[in-house]
């Protein structure tokens, strides 16, 4: 990896206090894919890259060194993206917490990166969230390779309409013996999710809980803390 | 600093571990500001050491605002000079210090003493949201202004507890953003001139 990388379209996932006066910045770039940056001084109230590691807005962001610990010497706003407002943000959040904790350092991809830029866009727009969530979702897994094929059953056969499969973790798709089974899906469902026809919400729900399992197996242990979140503000 | 900790009197390491509790304090950081506390400002040393007892000894959490005082309801919320249908929620007390030196505002204030974080599990249980809402319930507050910081994490704090009080019938107002006083266009950064455009208002 270069020893100075200069003005690469970034986007600020999250900061944390480094150190006295610094700032320790998750990034997701284009070019370079998840690194941290270290913004020194960038806790001290006259610095200029306080206000401007800013998450969900467009960054082109400059730094350099290698290893653990690289640091961040410039970062402009690129504009054009109002802010994520109310119930929006949360969502961000959860895009932020997913690439976090499923996307590997320093692995570029910029089809991923090219899907966060265009959810975001979506949620600003005002798209229905479930469905900018789940096509994010979907673009994640197939780019880190963890996409099953959900055209096909584990064994090779394809979904059939009016079938009802399971989907089992190192396994993949099961069509299920006898009818309803909890946690099964409707071969519908499944079609409509692959070809990217959201238009129905049975296929919005049903596929919540897919990518819900999914995502969670290839988490592992720990839930995600915007998922919790959401749960507790629920009982208040 | 290559001596370790158990090279040095027991008194000094002890100082030095208790040091590194302050946020973004190392063990370099930490034996620096000892030596320089003993050696070049043992009367500062004094201050710090029965400041920290003092606060330590004294200090709980308002009842009311949920900041630091030492009676359990502070001098600001027990003063009949304040509006008491006001309500200001702000994310620590540093903040409502900022507030009250505006000398704009004559209301109460409730202090997070945070904010929702939802990357570092930082939620509504961790923040103790209820208290807020109980605090806000109390039958004489009319508005709630949410001063919590415009950053994505205070943004997000004000959304969730505007819609918490809403749905219980308080009036929820949000302190505005913009323009700093005195700012000419021409100097202001653009993420904030693009704020202004966003939030403008009827004039
Ligand atoms: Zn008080």
């Amino acid at each position: 990896m270069a020893d100075r990388v200069d003005q690469a379209e970034s986007w600020v996932l999250h900061t944390r206090p480094y150190r006295e006066t610094s700032l320790l910045v998750d990034v997701f770039s284009r070019e370079h894919g998840r690194l941290s940056l270290v913004a020194r001084g960038g806790r001290r109230p006259q610095s200029s890259l306080r206000a401007r590691l800013l998450a969900f807005q467009p960054l082109s962001l400059s730094w350099f060194g290698k290893g653990a610990v690289r640091t961040l010497h410039a970062a402009e706003w690129q504009g054009g993206l109002r802010d994520l407002a109310g119930g929006t943000l949360i969502c961000g959040f959860y895009l932020n917490e997913l690439l976090l904790r499923l996307l590997p350092p320093e692995d570029a991809h910029a089809t991923l990166f090219d899907a966060y830029g265009a959810t975001l866009r979506a949620l600003v727009a005002g798209e229905t969230p479930e469905r900018c969530l789940r096509r994010f979702e979907l673009v994640l897994l197939e780019e880190m390779g963890y996409a099953e094929p959900l055209h096909q059953t584990a064994a090779g056969a394809p979904i059939e309409a009016e079938r009802r499969y399971c989907w089992r973790p190192e396994t993949g798709l099961v069509e299920t013996a006898g009818g309803d089974e909890d946690g099964s899906y409707a071969g519908a469902m499944l079609q409509a999710l692959t070809a990217g026809d959201w238009s129905h919400p049975a296929v919005l729900q049903g596929s919540k809980l897919l990518m819900r399992a999914l995502i969670a197996h290839h988490l592992g242990a720990g839930q995600l803390h915007t998922r919790q979140l959401l749960i507790d503000l629920n009982t208040l | 600093m290559n001596a370790t900790a158990s090279d040095l009197p027991e008194p000094l390491a002890a100082l030095i571990d208790g040091l590194r509790a302050l946020p973004g304090v190392g063990p370099k950081s930490a034996a620096r500001m000892a030596f320089h506390l003993l050696q070049r400002d043992r009367s500062g040393a004094t201050r710090l050491a029965d400041g920290l007892r003092g606060a330590l000894d004294r200090l709980i959490h308002c009842e009311r605002c949920n900041s630091f005082s030492e009676a359990p309801v502070c001098g600001l919320c027990a003063s009949p000079r304040r509006d008491a249908r006001q309500l200001a929620v702000v994310e620590m007390p540093v903040d409502l210090n900022r507030i009250e030196e505006t000398h704009g505002y004559s209301g109460l204030y409730f202090v997070l003493m945070g904010r929702l974080s939802p990357l570092d599990g930082i939620g509504p249980r961790e923040l103790g949201l209820e208290r807020l809402i109980r605090r806000a319930l109390d039958g004489v507050t009319e508005e709630v202004i949410l001063a919590t910081n415009y950053t994505v994490e205070g943004e997000a704090t004000a959304h969730y507890l505007g819609e918490l009080l809403k749905s219980r019938g308080l009036k929820v107002t949000r302190i505005a953003r913009g323009v700093p006083a005195g700012g000419e266009l021409e100097h202001v950064d653009a993420l904030t001139l693009a704020q202004a455009l966003v939030d403008r208002k009827n004039y």
